[in-house]
């Protein structure tokens, strides 16, 4: 029985760990944006910067983004992003972060949401303001329990106004291609135009743009977009490959391809196990059968027929299953729970994952139990009641 | 109980023909054991009437088993006829036979072979489990059972509480709780102490008063005393049948 309760046991545990994992990256990706192509300027060491330069390419710029919005097939929008590392100040605190310049169309294609006032909007970008939106770590740092809107922050030499708080994002702890790992709450935005007018980059070479964000109206889209993409920065750039294109839908199947192989790998040790389970049924059914020859023999006497033995022992056998099924389901959510609770890996029980393992010890049972159970039928009643 | 045997019984009302309960024409039986071929009974011819009460008796070796076996449908001639009741058995299925057992065949063994995990009133409700009868029926008719052998106080009892001449008792009560046409003991007293094999003899003495037919196996004289009638077997064939004339 205790193959059939680990195998049980794993069967449930592998399959949450899996699905955790699944709707973790799923999680993820959607923040980047399903539909998205992300588009970074490539991140260089000064010789590199100079050679690029001399060789014709100025780096991402804004008119990549317009052409793109132009030419390439099935987008819908385009927002483009500028970015340097600075400090955010109010009063005597400060907080480090990465202050970036967009578009207005930014807030509409990733899932950044206000907790309080409002993101950038197009008036302003039009207009030049001196707006900003604090991610949710700046504001704590800054602000406390004070109310940021309204309130004017510094930023480099420049003194910006409040205008939005966003929502806490969860921590974006993995490198997605060339997307760094950073904490999203320690952002703040403010208005491409803005940027551009008041901030400057250290490094003179650096492109005008960090980022293009384009996005395309179906996932069926991306491939091609993705392609023609290339070839406009290809031109644009003369050739240089100072760009790269993150196709996070891209990634997402292929963490999805690979999660597949390693889920299938589990399932054969899952599987493994119930074989395992099922033979030991079989060898301890085996074992009674032989144990119980009289008994069968007597039944087999006054009156039971062939078949009425092979339900009897089918049944025991069946029960044992169950039982080791039963176990083995409370085992494995157990162990799921406790995976979550004591590690950073995610699990996620889904309903039909119990009701298969389950199914699973059902039929191994009826098919271990079957060899058994017509030996025992088979049993000739005159041998089987002399038998000691 | 005899009520009940007369009812259930279609045949049983005398006058109608008068054939007998089991009729037995030129049956043999033989079997390969290893290289060996057994001739083990040789052209038998026997009929036993309702209501008798017959004694086989043997040597080891006899066939006197196998004859009993026969005659408790666990196993079928080789040639010749079984016919009980006016059916014959001889080449029947494996089912059919199951069922000639559950319903005709009352066995009674040397070890009561009693199912050591069930209490008493579970192990004579058994025969009628498999006969598909159901539970409240099945209740009252083991309980009316275990009554006439005397063990309506022992009923919840498993084997292991029960002395030697209770357990074959309630192995009486089970053969009786179907209605059978004949009770077949093979040495019933065999594992008693003289006292209690006595006891249950004379049990035995009652239900064949009651109408039942008792076919015994012994190799014991003074068990073969009781019966009223004893066929003797050697070497396969029927050496002498004669009625037992201190029990008319």
């Amino acid at each position: 029985m205790l193959g059939i309760i680990f195998g049980v046991a794993s069967v449930i545990t592998m399959l949450s760990i899996g699905e955790g994992a699944k709707r973790e990256a799923i999680a993820k990706y959607q923040d980047l944006g399903v539909n998205n192509i992300i588009i970074r300027d490539k991140k260089m060491t000064d010789e590199e910067l100079e050679e690029v330069r001399a060789k014709f390419s100025q780096g991402l710029s804004q008119e990549d983004a317009s052409v793109i919005k132009e030419i390439v097939p099935g987008v819908v929008r385009t927002a483009s992003q500028s970015e340097i590392s600075s400090e955010a100040k109010y009063s005597d605190k400060s907080a480090k972060s990465m202050v970036i310049g967009i578009t207005p169309d930014y807030v509409e294609m990733l899932n950044y949401k206000t907790a309080r006032g409002k993101f950038i909007t197009e008036d302003q970008y039009q207009k030049e303001l001196k707006v900003c939106v604090l991610g949710a770590g700046v504001a704590a740092t800054l602000f406390r329990s004070e109310d940021p809107i309204g309130k004017m922050v510094k930023i480099e030499d420049q003194w910006m106004e409040v205008v939005g708080v966003l929502k806490s994002k969860t921590l974006f702890t993995e490198t997605v291609g060339e997307l760094a790992a950073r904490d999203l709450n320690m952002d703040v935005y403010v208005p491409l135009t803005t940027f551009l007018g008041r901030f400057s980059h250290e490094n003179q070479l650096a492109s005008e743009i960090q980022q293009i964000t384009i996005q395309v109206d179906g996932s069926d889209k991306l491939e091609e977009a993705s392609k023609v993409i290339d070839e406009i920065l290809k031109r644009h750039h003369y050739n240089n490959e100072d760009y790269s294109i993150v196709v996070p839908y891209e990634l997402l199947q292929q963490e999805e391809k690979e999660r597949q192989i390693y889920n299938f790998l589990l399932g054969a040790i899952a599987a493994i196990s119930l074989l395992v389970g099922g033979i030991g049924i079989m060898n301890i059914m085996l074992a009674t059968v032989m144990e119980r020859t009289r008994e069968i023999g007597i039944r087999r006497a006054i009156g039971a027929r062939k078949s009425d033995i092979m339900s009897q022992f089918v049944t025991e056998a069946v029960a044992i299953s169950i039982t080791g099924g039963i176990i083995g389901v409370v085992l494995g959510v157990t162990l799921s729970l406790t995976v979550t609770l004591f590690t950073d890996i995610t699990t996620f029980i889904q309903p039909y994952s119990i009701f298969i393992a389950f199914g699973f010890s059902v039929l191994v049972g009826i098919s271990f139990g079957y060899l058994p159970a017509k030996n025992a039928a088979n049993l000739k009643p005159i041998d089987s009641i002399r038998y000691e | 109980m005899d009520i009940n045997k007369i009812e259930n019984n279609p045949n049983s009302h005398s006058g109608i023909g008068d054939h007998s309960l089991i009729e037995i024409k030129s049956l043999s039986k033989d079997y390969v054991m290893g290289e060996v071929e057994v001739l083990a009974l040789k052209d038998i011819n026997l009929q036993i009437h309702r209501n008798e009460y017959v004694a086989i008796m043997g040597p080891s070796g006899s066939g006197k088993s196998t004859f009993m076996n026969i005659l408790g449908c666990l196993d079928t001639p080789t040639t010749g006829e079984y016919i009980f009741n006016g059916m014959d058995v001889s080449s029947l299925s494996d089912d059919a036979l199951s069922a000639m057992r559950n319903k005709e065949i009352g066995f009674i063994f040397q070890n009561f072979n009693l199912l050591p995990r069930l209490n008493a009133l579970q192990n004579v409700e058994l025969p009628l489990v498999y006969s598909g009868i159901k539970s409240e029926e099945r209740r009252e008719r083991a309980l009316r059972a275990l009554d006439r052998v005397g063990l309506s106080d022992r009923i919840h009892h498993k084997s292991s509480e029960m002395s030697g001449g209770q357990r074959q008792r309630v192995a009486i009560a089970r053969a009786l709780v179907t209605n059978p046409g004949i009770l077949l003991a093979d040495e019933p007293t065999g594992a008693l102490d003289s006292k209690t094999g006595d006891e249950i003899m004379v049990l035995f003495d009652e239900l064949h008063k009651e109408g039942n037919t008792i076919i015994l196996i012994t190799h014991e004289q003074e068990i073969a005393n009781y019966a009223h009638r004893t066929i003797h077997i050697k070497d396969g064939m029927i050496h002498s049948d004669n009625a037992n004339h201190q029990r008319k």
